[in-house]
């Protein structure tokens, strides 16, 4: 028995005593294939899951490594049973390809090429073969181990083959698109290391997902990888905001000019070497059918960037499918998806090609460190009364609108004065409420493109110290300076929010100061329970929160 | 057969006391109850039940070689020429016993495929080892025969060989003379013929006639030839005689007279794994107890567990239904759950539960390894159709019951002790191996039973990573061993306890070091990073939910994780500071504003309970009766100005108050008035069984045992020496009735009588009387020496009239 930092648990957690001496070890040796679950102070819980482990085969990584890793590293012994599922669930990974043959045509002699899915091991291919959802994704048997695929069904054939749990490996290549020049513009920045491995990373994989914490620079690694492609690209992100927020990046940064880089909203409909889209337009429908699915054919891509891939829609995953023979580049803070799609990610965008701890990141100084405090308010003896006989439906709102809530946010935005500070909630009565009490504006989904920017840019500058915001704010708005944040209410319990809001204050700061996150939430009541549901996706970020009365403050 | 010159009954008696010792230690029903003599020895080691379980014990090699020698010398149709296969069967004198020796060996290497010295040797073991066990006994010259009573046990056809020619029609002419003859006549058969004669050559050797035409066309040329012999309407039989020329000269298919190797492969860490899966059940039972204790699941009507408790114990443990089955029989077979017995059956923790906790681990997983092995119940068939029965069984239930698995486990064990340490086996060649041991048990027996036992195994930590660990070596030591020919039953010396003692020591050098501490984390979480203590974890699963499981264990504190620590008498500040404690890191602010939340609004509410009530309109009455000091052993209290609640029974209540001048009625739960009766309640007596007492036939027992035979054998031998020379018949031994009425017979007729009268010293002395009168229990008579004497009936032991 060695006295490792690690311990397997029967339902395939590890946990990683992170004083150990050797968990810096330890964690390397298991960050391939096990998916970091859970990060606070001292025990860090990773997962097993048949993805993770042929994400790891997908980088090159083989099942007797694995077992290798956490035989090395376990204090105790590790449950055979779980080894041999290892080995078993990583041998499906490979064991069929997706390959690109040439082929002589019998007809006219002339010779072309095919996407051929092949196998070493007859039996599953036979197994897939019977399925009824794979059967009319193939054409003709060539022979024994391979069948052709037609290429518009490269997609939806990983996604069926990773259902029904042998995932294709994708051999077949990609096309290189229309070249462009594409450079950095390195005069006065350069890529940090670990966004030069991300891009490197995927690179060499070819398609997959890099994943970053909020404000540790998701946009640079796509333009890293932009000049490593030099093709034409199709941005897709999020939002008209966030649309433009690439823009600027890519001038900045890049030596694209103005006339190279096109949008495609909902205002605007341009189509140039270098296209950003959002989500919302790609998936407008008029009289059921996607309008401007032409975009993705318009041009003849060399990469596809998808912005906040975990917010992606059902309806893209499907476009995606056809996509299949252009790289492409995921980029979120978490792989976590509210709606489970974290399979359709694997198979139409790619695996895992980079991931690393915010803790991590935050330690090597590129993202600001958080101070995480949750304020209790209580209900005034009327309200509690009102909230104790309300309908179910009802009563969150009536818990996370209370005017308690008021004046504690008044103090809080009077400690923090002349910081750059944001207030952000759900409910629009309660925010304008706020803005009045606070004398600040208002950002909500009605407020229009061009004064959002404006806003933006005059609390860039320092001009306004205090924006209200609605959920609008939760995706893609890059505040460089937010220094404080005070969350008054929030959808439900949503973890994935909670991540991106704490991303507003995670950006560095100019001058090093720590960020405040501020949580207020009323007590005993519905509201404090979805608190207790996000807080705890922070201690498991590995940020320590508190917990104050409105009182004490 | 050649008339045998001595019996079995002659062997054993010549046999040394050691060689008497290994055939009732291999054969221990020989034993119970103790036989008088070596003869009563012997007659029971020639029964058919006694024959039939030494039968079933042999493995395929003796089992093949026994069968040779009945094929070989069982019957009249005697065997060819040694070195000849293929020879057929004359009709030949018998063999004088003289030549016996080498002819029955060489016929017996012919008939089992032995032409190699090496291979004769093998032979030659397994014969001797089946004289051992009594099957064959030998005459004067080594020549083996048969017991009277194996080819029966064995059945009318032997290694799916028909009955010899003459037995199947005794009145049939041999048409084949000689080896050569019958050969002839076979490779002189129509090729539709020999296609049906080789599909019966290995058995069964009886045939249905094809209904066409053809078919019996085809049977006709063989029963005309002598090759098939009719036994029924549209029945054929193969006799002997062909089916061996068929067979050429051999008995077996495949002669395995070796058992088959098992393929291994080296695996390591095998005892961490054992220790790490054993701490992990011994974590499982802690939970079971705990569930059940707190919600006993209610026993169904035929006495199992419902599949409903069973998913839902599942859940709670974390389990599939598969591996929770196997806790909850292991809990059962170790007896620490059990039904309740009352009127309601529940299964409920039995009081060894409580003992568990201050127990060391090893001393815990010693007796779930032994009740395991020792255990008749068959966890993996929970969940199944068994039998008859139309619906699965239930875990707990009767229809779990299958002794025959007990059988496969001591088996498997052995086997598995039989490989080098750290050796896993390759699963399908064990199944190999032990289709080998037991030729004549159903393969069936085995098909998932073998798979279920070796997970069993490595669930209980017996087995690690499919190799036996060190525990589960001791384990199998402390097993009564199978009884085979070779492998002698030898039961470890020590006690039941002994063996106990030996397999914890063994598990306890493995099992991972308990842990005192956790570590607790901001969101909540405590990781105890190994087993936990005892108090520590039962604190831990009082006051935290279990979250995963393993060599560690993560627990999360919620708000109903805390209210229950609270409920069961935790104040906040007690519970902060157990956790603080035990805990190696600071703790995180959430956690004890946490607690102190739960604490603040635990309690708001209470809830009491009170056997009576007293309400009255009229509040004075109740102050008079508050203040009453006779009134005090009713601990009223007040509740409101109008209602006062006691302890008491509401009857003693009325009575009391009654007996201090108040009026009080009472009423019933509707509020109407009742009227009480005194109390009459009984509780039932309990009988408990007094446990079975095991006292295995081991060496020691087996050692007193033979002494006893051949004291016994030595006085017979005496008796019988004394008998012949003394005066008189044999007096049997009658019954006192039978007596009463040859004595008043015999005085009817005045005839003489010879009795036996016990003596005062248990002797019993012989005369030889003339009764005259039987009268109060008493008879007189006229003795040998013509005196006048009385008996007392009770003391004859028999009468025989004087033979003329």
């Amino acid at each position: 028995m060695t006295d490792g930092p690690l311990i397997v648990q029967s339902d395939k957690t590890l946990l990683l005593e992170v004083d150990h001496p050797d968990a810096e070890a330890a964690r390397r040796a298991i960050a391939p294939f096990a998916e970091l679950e859970r990060a606070p102070e001292h025990i860090h819980t990773y997962r097993i899951t048949p993805l993770g482990l042929w994400n790891a085969r997908a980088a090159g990584h083989d099942a007797e490594g694995v077992v290798d890793a956490l035989i090395t590293y376990s204090r105790y012994a590790v449950p055979n049973a779980l080894l041999v599922d290892v080995a078993d669930t990583m041998a499906r990974y490979g064991r069929l390809t997706l390959e690109k043959e040439g082929f002589a045509d019998s007809v006219d002699g002339t010779g072309g090429t095919q996407l051929v899915l092949r196998t070493t091991d007859r039996p599953v291919l036979e197994e897939v073969l019977r399925h009824k959802k794979i059967k009319p994704l193939t054409g003709e048997r060539i022979d024994d181990l391979a069948v052709v695929v037609h290429p518009s069904e490269r997609g939806s054939l990983k996604q069926e083959l990773l259902k029904v749990g042998w995932p294709a490996e994708d051999l077949a290549g990609y096309v290189d698109g229309e070249a462009h020049p594409i450079e950095l513009n390195l005069a006065d920045w350069h890529l940090r290391p670990y966004q030069q491995q991300a891009v490197d990373g995927f690179w060499h994989g070819g398609s997959g997902v890099v994943v970053l914490p909020c404000g540790a620079g998701k946009t640079l690694v796509g333009a890293g990888a932009m000049a490593a492609a030099k093709a034409t690209t199709l941005i897709l992100v999020t939002n008209t905001v966030s649309a433009r927020q690439w823009r600027d990046e890519l001038l900045r940064r890049t030596s694209l000019t103005d006339d190279e880089i096109g949008e495609y909203s909902g205002a605007r409909k341009e189509i140039r070497p270098v296209t950003i889209a959002t989500y919302q337009v790609l998936t407008t429908r008029r009289k059921g059918v996607y309008t401007h699915l032409g975009l993705l054919d318009a041009k003849d891509w060399g990469l596809i960037v998808y912005d906040e891939v975990h917010l992606l829609p059902a309806p893209i995953f499907r476009m995606t499918a056809d996509l299949q023979a252009r790289r492409r580049l995921g980029l979120t803070a978490t792989l976590v998806r509210e709606d489970g799609h974290e399979a359709d990610v694997f198979s139409l965008i790619g695996p895992k090609r980079f991931d690393a701890p915010w803790k991590d990141i935050e330690a090597q100084g590129y993202i600001a460190p958080a101070d995480c405090v949750e304020v209790r308010v209580s209900l005034p003896g009327g309200q509690r009364m009102t909230y104790a006989t309300a309908e179910p439906e009802d009563r969150y709102r009536l818990a996370s609108c209370s005017d308690a809530k008021l004046p504690v946010v008044q103090q809080l935005v009077e400690r923090h004065r002349g910081e750059p500070t944001l207030v952000i909630g759900q409910y629009l009565d309660q925010l304008h409420e706020l803005a009045e009490l606070l004398e600040a504006d208002v950002i909500t989904g009605e407020t229009p493109v061009k004064e959002r920017q404006r806003l933006y840019d005059a609390f860039r500058t320092g001009e306004v110290s205090t924006l209200v915001v609605s959920k609008v704010a939760n995706f893609s708005i890059d505040l460089p300076e937010a220094s404080v944040a005070i969350q008054v209410s929030g959808t439900f319990g949503s973890r994935q929010e909670e991540a991106q809001r704490l991303g507003r204050v995670l950006r560095p700061k100019g001058d090093g100061r720590t960020a405040h996150f501020y949580t207020i939430v009323s007590r005993d009541t519905v509201d404090a329970d979805f608190a207790a549901h996000r807080q705890r996706f922070l201690a498991e970020q590995g940020y320590s929160y508190r917990i104050v009365d409105a009182d004490d403050l | 057969m050649p008339t045998p010159r001595r019996s079995l009954a002659d062997d054993i008696r010549g046999r040394s006391d050691s060689e008497l010792i290994d055939l009732v230690l291999a054969r221990p029903d020989l034993a119970r109850p103790a036989p008088a003599d070596l003869t009563s020895l012997a007659a029971r080691a020639s029964t058919r039940a006694s024959v039939q379980r030494a039968v079933e014990a042999l493995d395929r090699g003796h089992l093949q070689v026994l069968e040779a020698l009945v094929v070989d010398g069982g019957d009249p149709g005697d065997l060819g020429d040694p070195g000849d296969p293929g020879d057929p069967p004359r009709a030949e004198s018998p063999s004088s016993s003289a030549d016996a020796v080498s002819r029955d060996g060489e016929r017996l290497f012919t008939l089992l495929g032995a032409p190699t010295k090496g291979e004769r040797a093998v032979v030659m073991a397994l014969v001797d080892d089946l004289w051992r066990v009594g099957l064959l006994w030998r005459g004067d010259h080594r020549d083996h025969h048969v017991v009277r009573t194996v080819p029966e046990v064995l059945g009318p056809t032997v290694a799916g060989l028909g009955a010899p020619i003459d037995e199947l029609r005794p009145s049939l002419t041999p048409r084949h003379r000689d080896a050569e003859a019958l050969r002839a006549t076979i490779d002189a058969a129509p090729a539709p013929s020999r296609a049906m004669l080789e599909k019966m050559t290995w058995g069964p050797a009886l045939g249905v006639l094809p209904p066409e035409r053809a078919g019996t066309t085809t049977a006709r040329w063989l029963l005309e030839n002598h090759l098939l012999v009719p036994v029924a309407a549209d029945r054929v039989a193969l006799p002997r005689e062909v089916g061996l020329a068929l067979r050429s000269g051999r008995l077996h298919r495949e002669t395995t007279l070796l058992a088959p190797d098992v393929t291994t492969r080296p695996v390591s860490l095998v005892d961490a794994v054992a220790g790490g899966s054993a701490s992990e059940l011994l974590t499982h039972l802690d939970e079971l107890a705990a569930v059940w204790g707190a919600e006993p699941p209610r026993a169904v009507r035929t006495g199992g567990l419902s599949v409903r408790d069973l998913k839902g114990t599942a859940t709670a443990l974390d389990l599939d239904v598969d591996r929770a089955a196997f806790v909850i029989e292991i809990a059962y077979a170790a007896r620490l759950v059990a039904d309740d017995g009352e009127v309601v059956p529940v299964w409920a923790p039995t009081s060894e539960v409580d003992d568990w906790s201050t127990t060391e681990a090893g001393h815990r997983w010693a007796p779930l390894a032994l009740g395991w092995a020792r255990s008749t119940r068959a966890p993996h068939l929970v969940g199944r159709k068994v039998g008859s029965g139309s619906s699965a069984a239930n875990a707990l239930g009767p229809d779990v019951q299958w002794p025959a698995i007990r059988g496969i486990r001591r088996e498997v064990l052995h086997e598995l002790a039989a490989l080098e340490p750290g050796q896993a086996p390759d699963p399908d060649a064990l199944r190999e191996r032990l289709l080998w041991r037991r030729p004549l048990r159903p393969a069936s027996v085995l098909s998932d039973a073998l798979d279920a036992v070796l997970r069993e195994a490595e669930w209980l930590g017996v087995t690690g990573r499919g190799a036996l660990s060190a525990p589960g070596r001791a384990l199998s030591a402390a097993l009564p061993g199978p009884t085979s020919p070779r492998a002698r039953a030898v039961t470890s010396g020590g006690s039941p306890d002994g063996a106990a003692q030996a397999v914890a020591a063994a598990m306890s050098a493995h099992l991972p070091a308990p842990v005192d501490h956790v570590l607790v984390q901001a969101d909540l979480t405590a990781v105890a990073p190994g087993p936990l203590e005892g108090s520590l974890a039962s604190f831990m699963r009082l006051a935290a939910d279990v979250e995963s499981r393993g060599g560690a264990t993560v627990y999360r504190f919620t708000p109903a994780s805390v209210r229950r620590a609270l409920d069961a008498g935790w104040t906040a500040a007690e519970f902060v500071d157990t956790v603080r404690r035990s805990s190696r890191t600071p703790l995180p602010q959430p956690f004890e504003y946490l607690v102190s939340d739960v604490a603040r609004k635990h309690g708001q509410t209470r809830i009491g309970g009170a056997s009576a009530y007293v309400r009255s309109d009229d509040e004075s009455v109740l102050e008079t009766m508050l203040a009453a000091r006779e009134l005090a052993p009713l601990q009223l209290r007040r509740l409101a100005p109008t209602v006062l609640v006691s302890g008491a029974d509401p009857r003693v209540l009325v009575e009391l108050l009654r007996d201090h001048g108040f009026a009080p009625i009472q009423e019933g739960q509707d509020g109407t008035v009742v009227h009480a009766e005194a109390p009459r309640r009984r509780a039932g007596a309990r009988r408990r069984a007094a446990p079975p007492a095991v006292s295995p036939v081991d060496a020691d027992f087996t050692t007193t045992l033979v002494a006893g035979l051949r004291a016994a054998e030595a006085s017979a031998d005496e008796r019988r020496a004394v008998e012949e020379t003394r005066a008189g018949p044999r007096i049997p031994t009658t019954d006192p009735i039978v007596t009463l009425s040859l004595l008043r017979d015999a005085v009817a007729e005045r005839h003489g009588v010879w009795i036996g009268v016990s003596d005062q010293g248990g002797g019993v002395a012989r005369h030889l009387i003339h009764p005259h009168r039987v009268d109060g229990g008493r008879v007189w008579a006229i003795d040998e020496g013509g005196h006048e004497k009385s008996y007392s009936v009770h003391r004859i032991t028999g009468a025989t009239l004087e033979t003329p």
